[in-house]
């Protein structure tokens, strides 16, 4: 099923800004970033720490929802979802 | 109601026409608290002494560096080395000698916040840091007042109006902040994300329009592209969730 991936900001720098994926059925959000990140060691680093685990500050959203971190390995996907992951900026 | 002076219904003539007087003496009545007069302070300052806000109360503890020139357009290249609050009141009051502005040269922190803040219709975020903007977040929770939030690195923006008791509040939308660094910037990318946020005090002074209630605006400068993000409050917020502070129980 297709999946559209959408890294913002500093991520989309990184690792490239949208992209569709072809991803099989049982994929969950976290393991779709994962995949997607693993491309680039920098860009993996900055969403995920040491373990694997997204970094405490990393917003992910699924169609406009809000996803936490905690749930992203258990969230399932469905064809023509949009996900999006993005870094809040902290500038002024 | 203050009733505008002859010189203030010429000086704002153009946006009579779209607020009408009774919006304008609404500004004219307001008191605005801006943190900070860097990259975003400077151009939400500057807009809204223009605009007509009647009060402008500005907090900056730092003096005016040459590193800060490429975008704290209340700055000038002579005032490098003064105080940034000094060389803030001198301009605003030249943008507009009929308004009050007032600044106070300290750093906002938990024992002065509610004071600094005192009687102001709303809290504008203009810091360059998250543990100041969840001070700012919570004295506008405990005072019932909006927070403009906006945040700024390089060429990428955020904004969002927190309206207590309505919206998500910052901390339900960013529990965690990102990493503190050097950040880059160029003053264009804070240009536009203080213009969303005068943008949204001025509607929310006059009482016109639709604010960034519950929505995160998202700017990809480098692209040109405005997105949008809906937010909810989170039930199991450290500072909004489960805290009777708006009469009822929240869930």
């Amino acid at each position: 099923m297709k999946i559209t991936l959408r890294f913002f900001a500093r991520f989309g720098e990184l690792l490239g800004k949208d992209r569709v994926v072809d991803v099989p059925e049982d994929m969950s959000l976290a393991d779709l970033i994962r995949d997607a990140a693993s491309e680039n060691s920098e860009g993996y680093g900055s969403i995920f720490d040491g373990q694997g685990k997204f970094r405490d500050f990393v917003i992910l959203m699924r169609n406009g929802k809000r996803v936490s971190a905690a749930s992203a390995d258990r969230t399932t996907l469905a064809e023509g979802d949009e996900v999006a992951v993005f870094p809040p900026v902290a500038g002024g | 109601m203050q009733m505008l002076s002859q010189n203030e219904r010429e000086r704002y003539s153009r946006q009579i026409m779209l607020f009408g007087e009774e919006g304008q003496e609404r500004l004219k009545e307001a008191t605005i608290f801006i943190a900070g007069a860097g990259g975003l302070g400077s151009p939400i300052s500057i807009y809204l002494a223009v605009a007509g806000v009647g009060r402008i109360v500005l907090v900056d503890k730092d003096t005016v560096e040459r590193t800060n020139l490429n975008r704290q357009i209340l700055h000038y290249d002579r005032d490098i080395g003064r105080k940034k609050t000094a060389s803030a009141e001198e301009k605003l009051q030249a943008f507009n000698p009929d308004i009050a502005v007032e600044v106070i040269e300290t750093t906002i922190d938990e024992t002065n916040v509610h004071d600094l803040v005192g009687d102001a219709d709303g809290i504008v975020d203009a810091m360059d840091n998250f543990p100041t903007r969840y001070l700012l977040n919570r004295t506008a929770l405990e005072k019932k007042i909006p927070l403009f939030h906006g945040a700024i690195r390089g060429l990428y923006g955020q904004a969002t109006t927190v309206l207590p008791g309505k919206t998500a509040c910052l901390q339900c939308t960013f529990p965690h902040p990102p990493p503190r660094e050097v950040f880059p910037v160029v003053g264009i990318t804070p240009g536009f994300i203080g213009m969303v946020q005068a943008t949204e005090v001025v509607k929310y002074l006059v009482g016109t329009g639709e604010l960034l209630a519950n929505r995160l605006l998202l700017w990809d400068g480098e692209r040109a592209v405005v997105e949008e993000v809906a937010l909810e409050q989170n039930p199991s917020c450290e500072v909004c969730g489960g805290r009777n502070i708006y009469g009822r129980n929240t869930p």
